[in-house]
Order: C-alpha cells, then structure tokens, then sequence
C-alpha cells in the first residue's frame, strides 16, 4: 500500500497537517473513540481489512497502524 | 434463514414520538466534552436532537397512544384484529407480557393473541415476519404490530457515548392478507455468540439488581454507567455493521430479483449517521437513496427506527403511492435480517406527538 497515501489518511482523521510513522498516536488528543471509528471505517473501506478492537488497543504509533493493515492485507 | 411470503401487505404505519425535544447543545454540559470534541461527535455522528420519554411514560404508553388514534379515526377496527405483537426491549413488567396488558387497556377481544417479542434493531423485521407467519395460519384479517422502546431509560444521561444517540419512540404496523400475490423476500440472520456486543449486563436473573449493579462505574475518562444500563462495544458493533450487513443486501436483492435501480428507498435500523454512510458506500448505493437524516432528529429508538424512517421520509409518497423498499434491521442478538417488498399505498403513514392524556 502506498505509506505516504496512508499517513495523509490518517492525518485527516486527526485533523492535522502531516502525521510522521513515529508519532505516537495516544500523543493526539484527537486520538479518541471517534478517531479509532474512523480508522475502522478506512481500514474498511480503502485498504478492504477489518481490525479488531484488540487490535487496534496495542497500536502505539503510526508506523504500527500502516504496519498492522499491511500486514492483514496479505 | 431465507423465505418469501405471499398475499400479505402493510396497510398502515403510524408512528408515535414523544412531543418533546432535547437539543445535543443544550445537553453537552452533561457530557465532559470539549467544544472541539462536542463538534467533532455532533458532524461525524449527525447528532442535532432528539427525542425523550417523560418519567413514567412506557413504550407500551406510546403504542397505546398511536393504536387510539388508528382506532379513533377508523383505520383499523377493534373486531378486525387477530394478534397483537409487541416487540420491545422496554416493556411495562417482568410478567405478565406487555401485549396482554395492552389488549386489557383498549378492551380487545379474547380471541386476539398477544406475543411479545424481545428484539432490539431487527426487531422490525422480525414483527413483520411473525406477523406475516400468523396470518398465514389464523383466520383474522389483520395483525397489529406495535414496536416499542425507551432506551433513554437504560442509559445514564452524563454517557455521551449513548445517551446523545438513543431517542424513544413506539410505532404501530397493521399488516393484512391481500388478493395480490405481492411477494416479500426475507433474508434473516443470527448469532449469538457475540451477545455480549450490546448488553444490559444486569439487573435480570443472571446477574440479579443489587447495590452492585447500580453503581455507577467509570468505563472509560468521563464516561460512567451501572450493569442495569446499556453496553456497548463500539467496534465490533461497527465491524459487525460493515461486515455482515451487506452481504446479506446483496443476497435479499439477489433473492427477490432486484438490483440496487430498481428499489427506490433503502430503509434502514438508523444507528447514526457515520455508519449509514459507510454502509452506503460500501453498497455502492446513492446517499439519497438510504436515509441517515433520522438519529439527529429523533435519536435511534431501536426496532422502532425502521417504522420512524418510513413515516419520516415516506410519509406522504406511501400515503399516495407505491415503493419498492429494502428494510434492514441490524444489531442486538446479533440478529441482522433484511427485507424487499413493494409498500403502499399505505391506509395512514404519519409521525404524531405523544401528548400525555
């Protein structure tokens, strides 16, 4: 999957300009049950994977999430 | 499970909301929210208003209410009625069944059957399926299902996770045999080992009301509820949403031979906004065509949010008309259960406001 696309996508959901891989993503306060709604809805809908709530929990930075939906996508 | 049947139709919806309103903004001091946050939830979830039961009103208070109104006016007559089905998740009593209680307010005959039905957001779907399965069997013209929920009663009011989605409400449905043989497709799931999804964990027989289960319990910063109260696990009910349901659209679709064209309204359980849209990019269905406008008016009322849907949004074209409509319940259970029919012209398809008597 394209990363650069990915962290674009993300940055969006955080309303922010630009998310690095090693951003923590708990650092956000953005980073609420609204935003792991959406990160649901685009793991979805643009990369066709479904994460788990479990899953989603052990997420620490950014690289984590695109490492995680890479990883499913296979 | 799938199946078709025949030579039956809806002849009336009537639903039935509380009159009062109660705006998110004016609710947000409840919540521990942020204005940037309150912002954020109000645009991403459609949230605006919605609508609450006074204490001491019942669902079956509601259904009472609109099933007067239907009598009054003559669009149904008392001596008409085989059954009656309550469906809720509210209802007045552990026992005797709410229905019973009902036939004894509006002094209906010994002959009518009374069933409640414990379903939640396919609770809809499944009324209709039962109602259609008796008419096949009894020899009474008409069915009267009632939909009833107060879900503002099973959630705390500082939860901003649940109370600014949930609305109350309670709708009434009068199905009938018709000459017509007018098909209705039913695609109809269940699963019951992810239960544990949407709970009321206790306060029943499993877990008994104690001090225990009505203390209130922080579940996450800012956010309490008690045992007796609604949990939900947000994520996998969104995962279950976008997972589960549309494959079971394509399958109704398929099964009653139709495509996405040729239904005109897709009239779905309204949870909120976030998810409605999801859904209908996943389908590929237009945004006009698949109503979301519903959790910010009046709030999700559970099975009675198909019924509330319709009326809302279809009011006047079902008074005057025919439509091709897929309904889809989905949620509590897990139960997920799918519908194609042609509806209308209906007999009264309106929205009315509970006014205590």
């Amino acid at each position: 999957m394209d990363k650069t696309e990915f962290y674009q996508r993300l940055a969006a959901i955080l309303d922010i300009e630009e998310v690095k891989p090693e951003n923590v993503l708990k650092d956000y306060d953005q980073w609420d049950s609204l935003a792991i709604l959406s990160v649901l809805a685009l793991a979805d809908s643009q990369y066709g994977v479904t994460i788990r709530a479990d899953e989603i929990r052990q997420v620490v930075t950014a690289a984590d999430l695109a490492t995680l939906i890479e990883a499913k996508r296979k | 499970m799938k199946c078709i049947f025949r030579n039956k139709r809806i002849r009336a919806i009537l639903s039935v909301v509380p009159g009062q309103e109660s705006r998110f903004d004016d609710e947000r001091s409840n919540y521990n929210l942020t204005e940037e946050k309150a912002r954020r939830m109000k645009k991403m979830m459609g949230l605006d208003r919605h609508r609450v039961a006074p204490p001491g009103v019942c669902s079956s208070d509601l259904c009472v209410y609109g099933l007067q109104q239907l009598l009054n006016e003559g669009t149904l007559k008392k001596e008409e009625i085989g059954a009656l089905l309550f469906v809720s998740q509210t209802p007045d009593y552990y026992l005797p069944p709410t229905s019973n209680v009902i036939q004894g307010r509006l002094g209906l005959g010994h002959d009518v059957v009374c069933l409640d039905l414990n379903q939640g957001c396919a609770g809809f779907v499944i009324g209709l399926m039962q109602a259609f399965m008796l008419l096949d069997m009894m020899d009474a013209d008409k069915v009267v299902l009632l939909n009833g929920d107060t879900a503002s009663k099973l959630v705390d009011k500082h939860n901003r996770i649940t109370y600014p989605l949930i609305g109350d409400a309670g709708s009434v449905t009068v199905i009938e045999r018709c000459a017509e043989e007018n098909p209705v497709h039913l695609c109809l799931k269940m699963d019951g080992s992810r239960h544990r999804a949407l709970i009321v964990p206790g306060g029943a027989f499993r877990t008994p009301s104690s001090p225990e289960t009505l203390k209130l319990v922080e579940v996450e910063e800012g956010v309490v509820q008690s045992l007796e109260q609604i949990h939900m696990d947000g994520a996998a009910v969104f995962n279950f949403t976008l997972e589960d349901v549309p494959p079971q659209i394509e399958e109704v679709l398929s099964y009653s031979g139709n495509s996405r064209e040729s239904i005109d309204f897709f009239l779905f359980h309204q949870p909120n906004q976030f998810i409605l849209k999801q859904m209908a990019d996943k389908m590929k269905i237009p945004q006009e065509k698949l109503p979301n406008n519903i959790v910010g008016i009046y709030g999700n009322s559970s099975s009675v949010s198909i019924p509330v849907n319709i009326t809302h949004n279809c009011g006047k074209q079902l008074r005057n008309g025919a439509l091709r409509v897929c309904l889809s319940g989905f949620g509590v259970g897990l139960t997920w259960g799918s519908m194609v029919m042609n509806l209308g012209p209906l007999a009264t398809c309106r929205t009315v406001n509970y006014e205590a008597a």
